[in-house]
């Protein structure tokens, strides 16, 4: 059963990559919100770069899942 | 006027009446046929035995669960273009309603987003654009239907990994589950039936995004698009990005623009991998999250869980089109264009 334990502890390590993607999307929707309030106008265009730049990030968090799911099914 | 007010309200009350039947009908179920803790497979289950072997390099060709759902998704499709899209197009109405009028607002969406960022290749993008969104989004919303994913027959393979992995797990061979139904000596089971033991089951249909396959296999698509439209756009010189032998003559920073271009080569095949894994590890997750969150809370909890499903399934199948279409757009950009100017 360590085998298993180890397994559940490096999935959970894995997942700490998802601090700094949390931390990306949060910026990425400052920076969108912040903009939209300048130039409401604009808010079309600042949103979907917005949306871009999110996913670009979440794609990260996305990667330290993946990892954490292989260690953890296979 | 007023006859089609009273219309609406009466349906709003039917409407009502169903959605509390189900719930009701739900809380029921769920206690005549608790759900079991499900045991997660990560690649595709085999639903027939190797059909054939591939000519050329022998490995063997099996059915999966996957390719059923990718298989239906592609009959879905072109029977709604066939058969729902096209008609309402001949019928010369302007504004059209219900499944015709989604699809509409969605192609709407896909060209002005094309539109504002390629330019004259407009045309050229759209459609693969417009394919790989909606192809992806029938197959991520499938994830949504009851009996994907949760019924199907006993995956023994994925039996023998689970004791493999994990000896103390109570899996089929110990507990019996009750088949839903039997088809000749073949029991159909669902994810339900008796508490702890895990079902590795292989369903009939899985949401094809959770196969790695499909997903790679969709990022080399768009991978090729990407180099195809740069060649068209720019011929061989599309290929100066890359190994760029002029930038070694002239002085200065031009050694460093070449080192630039071996990082760019570095940077498209890693495309590949970030579309194929943000796709994979989203629809995956979700997979993972609607089943557990229907076994520990198997009434009611699972809606919510549906629901940001849904916005995920869209917001994935429009980022990998979108993305798609921006490096499709940037291919057909030159990258000398300091040289341009003069």
């Amino acid at each position: 059963m360590e085998a298993e334990a180890a397994k559940m502890i490096g999935a959970g390590i894995a997942m700490i990559g998802a601090m700094g993607a949390g931390l990306g999307v949060g910026l990425a929707a400052l920076g969108g919100v912040q903009g939209i309030a300048r130039n409401p106008d604009a808010a079309g265009t600042i949103q979907t770069s917005m949306i871009l730049g999110i996913v670009f990030t979440e794609a990260i968090a996305i990667y330290c899942l993946v990892v954490a799911m292989l260690i953890l099914f296979i | 006027m007023a006859k089609q007010e009273a219309t609406r309200k009466w349906k709003y009350g039917v409407n009502r009446w169903i959605a509390l039947a189900i719930i009701i009908a739900g809380v029921i179920a769920a206690g005549m046929y608790p759900p079991l803790r499900p045991y997660i497979s990560l690649p595709a289950e085999h639903l027939t035995d190797t059909l054939f072997y591939f000519p050329l390099t022998g490995e063997k060709f099996f059915l999966t669960n996957t390719m059923v759902a990718v298989l239906i998704a592609d009959v879905f499709l072109i029977a709604l273009a066939l058969f729902v899209i096209r008609p309402a197009l001949k019928s010369g109405k302007q504004v059209f309603k219900g499944i015709v009028g989604v699809v509409e607002a969605l192609v709407e969406v896909i060209y002005n987003l094309t539109a504002g960022t390629a330019g004259k290749w407009t045309k050229t993008i759209v459609p693969i654009f417009a394919t790989i969104t909606f192809l992806v989004l029938t197959v991520n919303w499938m994830e949504l239907i009851p009996g994907v994913d949760s019924i199907g027959v006993i995956n023994e393979i994925s039996l023998e990994h689970a004791h493999h992995v994990n000896p103390d797990l109570h899996v089929e061979t110990d507990c019996d589950i009750d088949p839903l139904f039997t088809i000749g000596n073949t029991n159909v089971v669902s994810i339900g039936g008796q508490p702890d033991c895990a079902a590795a089951i292989a369903p009939f249909v899985r949401a094809a995004a959770t196969d790695l396959n499909f997903t790679l296999g969709l990022a080399f698509v768009s991978f090729m698009a990407i180099q195809i439209i740069g060649v068209r756009a720019q011929g061989l010189r599309y290929f100066e990005k890359f190994i760029n032998i002029r930038a070694l003559g002239k002085p200065g920073m031009g050694k460093i623009d070449f080192i630039v271009g071996i990082f760019e080569i570095v940077s498209e095949f890693s495309k590949i991998i970030s579309f194929s894994f943000r796709l994979f590890g989203n629809i995956f997750a979700g997979m993972i999250l609607l089943l557990v969150i229907g076994t520990l809370i198997p009434v009611a909890a699972q809606t919510g869980v549906l629901m940001l499903e849904f916005a995920v399934g869209l917001i994935q199948a429009l980022v990998f089109g979108m993305l798609t279409m921006i490096f499709m757009a940037q291919a057909t950009q030159s990258h000398h264009g300091d040289e341009e100017h003069h």
